[in-house]
C-alpha cells in the first residue's frame, strides 16, 4: 500500500510539469510578445511610446530575454517556493490575490459538490429501483433538459425574474455579502452569506445532477445484476437490505472516483458564475487576469487548479484502493 | 454492413426523441445552410424599368450601394427582409412585431436576421472542431491501442495531462494571447478536446487487435496503416460517432459561452452568446434579447445529445437504460 502510494505521488510529478510547462510554451510563443501586448491593452503604454528600457525591463522581470527552458525553469524554481510573483496590474503579491479568491471558489464547489452529490444518489437510486417505468423516464428526461440548459442563460434569467425587482425580490443581485454584514451577529452572517450563494449555487449545480444520477444508476443496476445480490436475495433478506447494504455499497466506489474527474471542470463552470454573480473568486480572478494578460497570476492559476486536480485525482485513487479489496491487492504486488 | 446499419437506423427510429432530435438537427443544417436566402435586405426577385433582376443572386453594378426597400418597382423580399449587420438607430430595442418577427437589438439590427445567420457559427464551429479532435483522436488513441508497450505508456501520460489541464481557461488565455476568431476558437477546442476520442478508439484497440482477422491479415503481410485504419478501425467507429455527437452538443455550449464572455467571434459575425452578451444592459425590459438566443442554444444543445443518446442506445442495446 505504502508502494501504491508512493507511485501514485510520483506520477503526480511529471504530470504537474507537464501542464505548466504547456501553458508556459503558449504563453511564451503567442505572436508578438505579451509584455507588447499588454501595452496595447493599457492605454497609457501605448506599444510606440514605451520606452526601450522599460521594455527590456519587462522583458527580464519575465525571464523572457532567456531561452523558453531556462525560463520555465526559473518559474517552475520560484514556483516550488510558492513564489508566484507581483502581478502586473496592481503590483500585489499573486500569492495575496490567491489567497483572497482560492477560498471563496473552493466553498463554493465543495458546497455544490456536495449537494450535486445529496439530490442525485437517491434519484439514482431511485430510477434503478422503478427502471423503465414512467416515474424513471420523466426523470431522465427533465435531468436530460437540465444538463442541456446552458448555465450563463440559466444564471441571467435567474436574476432578471428572481432579483432585482421588476418580478421578484428575493435575492441579491450579486457578490457574497449584503453591504451591512458587519454589524450582523454571526447567525445573520450565515444567514446573509446563505441568502447570496443561493442563486450561484443553483448555477453551478442543475446540470451535474442529469450526469451522477445517471451514473448512479447505471453502476446500480450493474451490481444489482452481480449473483452475490441473487444470493442475498436467496438468503431472504428484505429488499432494502438487499439495496443499500449489499448493492449501494459497491456502486459507491466508482462515484467517489467520479468526484476528481469532476474537479478540472469546475474552474471553467466558476469563470462564468462569478463574473455573472459577481463573486471575487478564482474564476473572477482568472477572468480578470486574462483579461489584462497579467501573466503570473495566470501561471499561478493554472498551476494551482491543476494541483488541485492531482491531488482530487490521487485522492480518488487511493480511497478507490482502500474501498477495493482487489485493487488493493493489485497494487500491493 | 448495409445490415448492420439498417438495423441501427431501425432502433434509432424506435426512439421518438431521437427523431425529433435528428428532425430539428437537419432544421438547423437547412437554415444554416440557406441563411442568405431567408434573411437579406435583397429581393429575391426585382423588376425594375422592365428588366428582371435577382439581387441576391447575382451583383448588379447599377445597385451597389442603394438600399433596395427604397426602389420602386416589383420586388419579392426573403421571409425576413434584413441582413444581420444592417442597423436602424431608429428603431433600436423594438419588442417582437409584425416588422421585426423576434425584435431588434441595441442597434436597431432585426435579431431574427441574427439568430438565423448565429445558426451558421454554431454549426460551423461544433463540427469543424469536433472533426479536429475526432481525427487527432483518433490517430493517437489507434497508435496506443494498436502498438502497446512504450509508445502506449507514452502516449497515456500525455492524456492523463491534457485531461487534467483547466481546459476552458487555457482556451481562454490562448484566445487573449493568440488573438481571437473563429478559427482559434476551433483549433483550440480541438487540440484541447481529444482525449476522450483517444481513449475510446484505444480502448476498442486493445479489445480488437487480439482478434483472429487481425492475425490473418497480418499473416498475409498487411502493413500497420492496412490494418489500422481499414480493418481495426471500422470496427471501433460505433462509440466513437456517439462521443462525437456529444461533442458537437458540447463545442456548441463553450463556443456559445466564450462568445458570451466576450471572447468568440468578432462583430458583426452574430453568435448567439454574443447576442445574449449584448442583452445584459437591456435585461430589465428586452426580454427577447435574453430569451430568444438562450432559448436557440439550449434547443440546439438539446437536440444534439438526444440524436447522440438515440445513437448509443441504437449502436449499443446491451447496455443498460
Amino acid at each position: 500500500m505504502k508502494y501504491y502510494i508512493l507511485k501514485r505521488i510520483l506520477i503526480i510529478i511529471p504530470t504537474f510539469i507537464g501542464i505548466t510547462f504547456i501553458t508556459y510554451l503558449m504563453i511564451r510563443l503567442a505572436p508578438g510578445d505579451f509584455t507588447s501586448l499588454r501595452a496595447g491593452v493599457e492605454g497609457e503604454l501605448k506599444a510606440g511610446s514605451l520606452s526601450k528600457e522599460i521594455f527590456e525591463q519587462e522583458k527580464k522581470l519575465y525571464g523572457l530575454d532567456k531561452p523558453v527552458i531556462v525560463g520555465y525553469a526559473e518559474w517552475f524554481y520560484k514556483t516550488v517556493k510558492l513564489d508566484f510573483g507581483t502581478s502586473r496590474k496592481d503590483g500585489r503579491k499573486v500569492i495575496a490575490h490567491i489567497a483572497d479568491a482560492l477560498p471563496i471558489t473552493l466553498s463554493l464547489n465543495i458546497f455544490s459538490i456536495i449537494i450535486v452529490y445529496i439530490i442525485s444518489i437517491p434519484l439514482g437510486i431511485y430510477s434503478s429501483i422503478k427502471k423503465d417505468t414512467l416515474q424513471d423516464r420523466i426523470i431522465s428526461l427533465i435531468l436530460f433538459l437540465l444538463y442541456s440548459l446552458p448555465s450563463f442563460w440559466v444564471a441571467l434569467l435567474l436574476l432578471k425574474y428572481l432579483s432585482g425587482g421588476d418580478y421578484l425580490n428575493l435575492f441579491p443581485l450579486g457578490g457574497l455579502f449584503s453591504d451591512w454584514f458587519d454589524q450582523l451577529d454571526i447567525f445573520q452572517k450565515a444567514a446573509d452569506l446563505l441568502w447570496h450563494l443561493i442563486l450561484p449555487v443553483t448555477t453551478l449545480t442543475y446540470g451535474g445532477f442529469a450526469f451522477l444520477s445517471r451514473y448512479t444508476r447505471a453502476t446500480m443496476l450493474d451490481v444489482i445484476n452481480q449473483q452475490y445480490i441473487l444470493t442475498a436475495r436467496a438468503k431472504g433478506l428484505s429488499e432494502q437490505k438487499v439495496l443499500f447494504v449489499h448493492a449501494f455499497r459497491n456502486s459507491l466506489i466508482p462515484l467517489l472516483t467520479l468526484m476528481a474527474t469532476m474537479l478540472p471542470g469546475l474552474l471553467g463552470g466558476s469563470v462564468i458564475v462569478e463574473s455573472i454573480f459577481s463573486i471575487p473568486g478564482m474564476g473572477m480572478l482568472a477572468f480578470e487576469s486574462i483579461l489584462s494578460r497579467d501573466i503570473p497570476i495566470i501561471m499561478a492559476i493554472t498551476s494551482i487548479s491543476a494541483f488541485l486536480t492531482l491531488i482530487g485525482i490521487f485522492l480518488a485513487d487511493i480511497m478507490y484502493a482502500i474501498a477495493d479489496p482487489r485493487i488493493r491487492l493489485e497494487a500491493t504486488q | 454492413m448495409k445490415g448492420y446499419w439498417s438495423i441501427v437506423w431501425k432502433r434509432f427510429t424506435q426512439n421518438r426523441l431521437a427523431v425529433v432530435g435528428l428532425c430539428i438537427v437537419i432544421f438547423l443544417f437547412i437554415i444554416a445552410l440557406c441563411a442568405p436566402l431567408i434573411a437579406n435586405n435583397k429581393p429575391y426577385i426585382l423588376i425594375y424599368n422592365d428588366t428582371v433582376y435577382f439581387p441576391i443572386f447575382f451583383e448588379y453594378k447599377e445597385f451597389s450601394g442603394t438600399d433596395f426597400k427604397k426602389i420602386e418597382g416589383y420586388k419579392i423580399f426573403p421571409p425576413i427582409p434584413y441582413s444581420y449587420s444592417e442597423y436602424d438607430l431608429t428603431a433600436i430595442v423594438l419588442p417582437p412585431s409584425a416588422k421585426h418577427v423576434l425584435g431588434t437589438d441595441e442597434q436597431g439590427r432585426d435579431l431574427a436576421a441574427r439568430m438565423i445567420y448565429g445558426t451558421r457559427v454554431s454549426i460551423f464551429v461544433g463540427f469543424v472542431a469536433v472533426f479536429i479532435y475526432v481525427t487527432i483522436g483518433i490517430i493517437i488513441g489507434s497508435m496506443a491501442g494498436y502498438y502497446g508497450g512504450w509508445v502506449d505508456i507514452i502516449i497515456s501520460r500525455i492524456i492523463e495531462i491534457v485531461m487534467c489541464f483547466p481546459t476552458f481557461f487555457l482556451i481562454l488565455t490562448i484566445l487573449a494571447l493568440w488573438g481571437q476568431s473563429l478559427l482559434n476558437v476551433m483549433i483550440v477546442i480541438g487540440i484541447t478536446g481529444w482525449t476522450g476520442i483517444a481513449r475510446i478508439v484505444r480502448g476498442e484497440f486493445f479489445k480488437l487487435r487480439e482478434q483472429d482477422f487481425v492475425l490473418a491479415s497480418k499473416a498475409l503481410g498487411a502493413r500497420d496503416y492496412w490494418i489500422i485504419f481499414k480493418h481495426i478501425l471500422p470496427n471501433a467507429m460505433a462509440p466513437v460517432m456517439v462521443s462525437a455527437t456529444f461533442g458537437i452538443a458540447s463545442t456548441i455550449l463553450i463556443e456559445s459561452s466564450l462568445s458570451f464572455l466576450g471572447f468568440g467571434v468578432q462583430p458583426p459575425t452574430p453568435s448567439w452568446g454574443d447576442i445574449l452578451s449584448q442583452s445584459r444592459d437591456f435585461i430589465d425590459f428586452a426580454w427577447w434579447l435574453t430569451l430568444i438566443p438562450g432559448l436557440a442554444i439550449f434547443i440546439t444543445i438539446t437536440s444534439y445529445n438526444l440524436v447522440g443518446e438515440g445513437l448509443q442506445d441504437a449502436l449499443d442495446p446491451k447496455q443498460y437504460r
